[in-house]
């Protein structure tokens, strides 16, 4: 008999991946509809005060989302694993990582109850996933002074937030490139760097390819949670003005250089 | 203050680029883009006309450099407010 793993590896098996990728897509689509006129309005409405309802709202999603990657695994689209994931659970951390499909933010919040994010703006008009970013009181990624120190706030105030410094989905073919925010906003915060990096066995869900080019294997995810990294590491001399941040986003690029070109490697 | 020359606005602008960015000074030439060679982004920017304004003792206003793509457009601008600072 024909193992699960080799069937989907298979002509068949990426055919039947096609299927399930628009499924996948589909119910993510209509959950995002669903929860935002059911569970996210009847959490916000319940709940007192104003971090309360973030807070359940933000857990809600992650419980969803963890459903959604179990979700996408039983089809067949993925497999993956995590190592030392609880580091992900210490609150307070500018979480950063690399970004080299559609679906790391879903897992990242698959695997942190609770974790504030900064969400490109772009999507604040995204026909299915406006609500529940608006629900989940998620922050725009409008550049500038101001979302600094709303995100600073958010971190002194003991609650972790997720950044991905690159701004966007890698470009493949593209050098590796950091937007300098994430290292402004860690700077400003004094607070812990915990540098997650996402290796993908095959190209999928990348930037510029249509959803159901999918890749010849079943990819394999494997997600790394790194060391995290103190300010007295990545400002020792406690330094203010751009400089810093320089420093700070070239450690990045060099710290995501090679999970970068193992995942390029992939690309068709 | 004496009129100065193409050369020594690059120069100024050249290890002002490598004291306040860390820049590589080899990789500074009037071709250079600012943001994609450079990675000059819109905060260090703001440095960057702060040490100008020192540099060329003028009022710098943000749309004098709103066409600034190149070292080498940087050091037309600032040729100009220099030459405007003298009319």
């Amino acid at each position: 008999m024909m193992g699960m793993g080799v069937f989907l590896d298979s002509t068949m098996g990426r055919y039947w991946r096609v299927l399930a990728t628009g499924f996948a897509f589909i119910v993510f689509g209509l959950g995002a509809l669903v929860i935002s006129i059911t569970v996210l309005p009847v959490l916000r409405l319940t709940a007192v005060g104003k971090t309360t309802p973030r807070r359940r709202i933000q857990y809600a999603i992650h419980l969803i989302l963890k459903a959604y990657v179990g979700f996408m695994r039983s089809l067949g689209l993925l497999t993956y694993e995590v190592t030392d994931i609880e580091r992900l659970w210490v609150p307070g951390q500018l979480i950063i990582a690399n970004h080299p499909t559609l679906i790391d933010v879903v897992f990242l919040i698959s695997l942190m109850p609770r974790v504030d994010c900064i969400v490109k703006q772009g999507l604040w008009r995204h026909p299915f996933l406006r609500w529940p970013i608006i629900w989940g009181s998620y922050i725009p990624n409008r550049m500038g002074e101001e979302l600094v120190a709303d995100c600073a706030a958010v971190l002194r105030a003991g609650h972790s937030l997720l950044i991905f410094p690159e701004g966007t989905r890698s470009s493949p073919g593209q050098p590796l490139r950091m937007q300098r925010g994430a290292a402004h906003i860690a700077l400003a915060a004094g607070v812990n760097i915990l540098p997650v990096t996402i290796e993908v066995s095959e190209a999928t869900l990348t930037k510029g390819y249509p959803w159901y080019r999918v890749p010849r294997r079943r990819p394999h995810f494997r997600i790394k949670v790194g060391e995290p990294l103190p300010p007295s590491v990545y400002n020792p001399d406690r330094r203010s003005g751009v400089l810093p941040a320089r420093r700070l986003s070239k450690f990045f690029l060099k710290y995501y250089a090679a999970v970068d070109a193992q995942n390029q490697s992939w690309l068709p | 203050m004496t009129i100065k020359t193409r050369e020594e606005v690059f120069d100024h602008l050249r290890d002002t680029l490598v004291e306040l960015f860390e820049i590589d000074a080899d990789k500074i030439n009037l071709q250079a883009q600012l943001y994609t060679d450079l990675d000059i982004d819109s905060i260090d920017a703001v440095d960057l006309l702060l040490k100008l304004k020192e540099f060329t003792g003028q009022k710098i206003k943000p749309q004098q450099f709103k066409h600034v793509r190149t070292v080498g457009d940087v050091v037309d601008a600032v040729m100009n407010i220099l030459a405007t600072a003298h009319a």
